[in-house]
């Protein structure tokens, strides 16, 4: 176990290293998420109550995209290294290859969130401290992530790869996104717990359930 | 389809997929009474959820024979699941194309985000992008096995996607779609035309295949 | 009903659109087939 702990870890700080070497990926994927939501917002009237309800909607399409970019263009600099076939070359079993990459992509999500969600709230005049709201992204990164791993490995070998991902993707995540929507758009109307639980629900089902079937498929999507 | 067995499967399967489809039709046209609320237009119920349901069905073959295909390597699980995804591809998007078109005329508008529609949608947009990983592939192996791994995650979605799609609408109620029970007659022919698109789902499939193999063997001809 | 019409028109369209493709697909190999066959009889 301790074994596959140190793996797994592993290949995370590789990943991570090689991420940050891209700082240009993140920053830029930061701008366009910052984008998304400048841009959103000057589809809807300033004031109005539409405005509110659909605020969550806004922060949540920001994030599904700034993800799906930051995630296409980590694995497209990858695939320009011949990275993964270094880390094939590894002898460590594919799923291992699988969570260390579920890991990196999970925490550079996280980032992307972590710095679109406050802005989001002060463009929005909404309160900052928001502990609940943290709880929601975290989930639905975990979400995105673990879709998002195993198809920008499968959509970085395809043609046309940076509209594959998103056409990959986004269909496949719609449960996360309308669960992150629904719970989000309570906790901004400040309602209990007890409201948001079926969402919250449904969320973690995704995750179990899509982290423990990509990790079976990965090997097929990596295999030569 | 199956040598020497096939001729006579297809035909089998042809004679029975026109008889109810010629059932199913008297039974949709003269039979069942005219609806209350709806009028004519109702009739199209008749088509319209036959065409999801084999839809789904389609989608669920792909299911397993991503499964078979990736476990076994063989060719013909990778025809297969290809072929039902096309004719799933098809039939949905009648379903799609149908559905507004009956709640235009029932309802007076062409889209309301309902449950079944939307989540028929999501399931539309997951064909999509089974065929286009297929199509956008390089290497036809590779191609197959991604679209497997696509069929088998989006099959995995799908009850996820629904199961969000309703919750979303609880929440968010709009104009209510066709409920309520079926009289008898109207469940006859509602089954027997589920039947007859059943039949017809086969059929094609297995056209579909024998084309495909069609032209697997001509690629080995050409060497 | 002019609705009821359209739907069970496109409905057909669209099957019967599918089954021409498949049908003009079939009829295209089936020659290629043919026409390799007789070009290796005829080297032979």
């Amino acid at each position: 176990m301790k074994g596959l702990f140190t793996e797994v870890y592993a290949i995370l700080w590789k990943e991570l290293i090689s991420g940050l070497r891209t700082k240009e990926i993140i920053t830029s994927v930061l701008v366009f998420g910052l984008l998304v939501l400048v841009i959103f917002n000057f589809a809807f009237e300033p004031g109005t109550s539409t405005r509110e309800t659909v605020a969550p909607g806004i922060l949540w399409a920001a994030i599904a995209f700034a993800g799906v970019l930051g995630l296409n263009r980590t694995f497209a600099a990858e695939r320009e290294n011949s990275c993964l076939e270094g880390l094939m070359l590894c002898p460590v079993e594919r799923h291992v290859i699988y969570w260390g990459k579920l890991a990196a992509s999970f925490i550079f999500i996280l980032l992307v969130a972590a710095i679109i969600t406050p802005i989001f709230l002060v463009l929005f005049n909404l309160p900052l401290f928001m502990p609940r709201l943290a709880l929601i992204v975290v989930l639905a990164t975990l979400g995105f992530a673990s879709i998002g791993t195993l198809f920008s490995a499968l959509a970085a070998n395809t043609k046309a790869r940076d509209l594959m991902l998103p056409i990959l993707f986004l269909p496949l995540v719609v449960p996360v996104i309308i669960a992150a929507v629904e719970a989000t758009g309570l906790v901004l109307d400040g309602r209990p717990w007890g409201d948001m639980a079926t969402w919250l629900q449904i969320m973690i089902a995704f995750d179990v359930i899509f982290v423990i079937v990509s990790t079976f498929v990965f090997e097929f999507v990596v295999e030569e | 389809m199956i040598r020497g067995k096939g001729t006579l499967w297809n035909g089998v399967l042809l004679g029975l997929g026109f008889a109810l489809m010629l059932a199913a039709l008297y039974l949709i046209f003269v039979y069942v009474p005219t609806e209350e609320t709806m009028g004519v237009v109702q009739r199209i119920f008749y088509f319209h959820v036959p065409l999801a349901w084999v839809g789904l069905l389609a989608f669920l073959v792909v299911f397993v024979c991503s499964i078979l295909y990736l476990w076994r390597r063989d060719a013909k699980w990778d025809t297969i699941a290809a072929s039902s995804a096309e004719v799933g591809m098809v039939f949905t998007t009648l379903v799609l194309i149908t559905g507004p078109i009956w709640a235009k005329a029932a309802w007076g508008v062409w889209w309301a985000w309902d449950f079944r529609l939307t989540a028929t949608l999501a399931l539309w947009l997951i064909y999509i992008a089974y065929l286009l990983v297929r199509s956008y592939t390089a290497e036809e192996s590779r191609g197959a096995r991604f679209a497997a791994v696509l069929g088998i995650v989006g099959f995995i979605d799908v009850p996820i996607v629904a199961l969000a799609i309703r919750l979303w609408r609880t929440q968010h109620p709009g104009p209510v779609v066709f409920e309520g029970g079926l009289a008898p007659s109207m469940l006859l022919a509602l089954l027997v035309s589920i039947a007859a698109f059943t039949v017809l789902y086969i059929l094609l499939v297995g056209q579909r295949v024998s084309l495909r193999n069609l032209g697997t063997e001509l690629k080995r001809l050409k060497g | 009903m002019y609705y009821l019409f359209a739907a069970y028109t496109i409905i057909w369209a669209l099957v019967f659109g599918y089954v021409l493709l498949l049908y003009r697909g079939q009829r295209k190999l089936r020659r290629e087939i043919e026409s390799l066959k007789e070009r290796r009889d005829r080297t032979e």
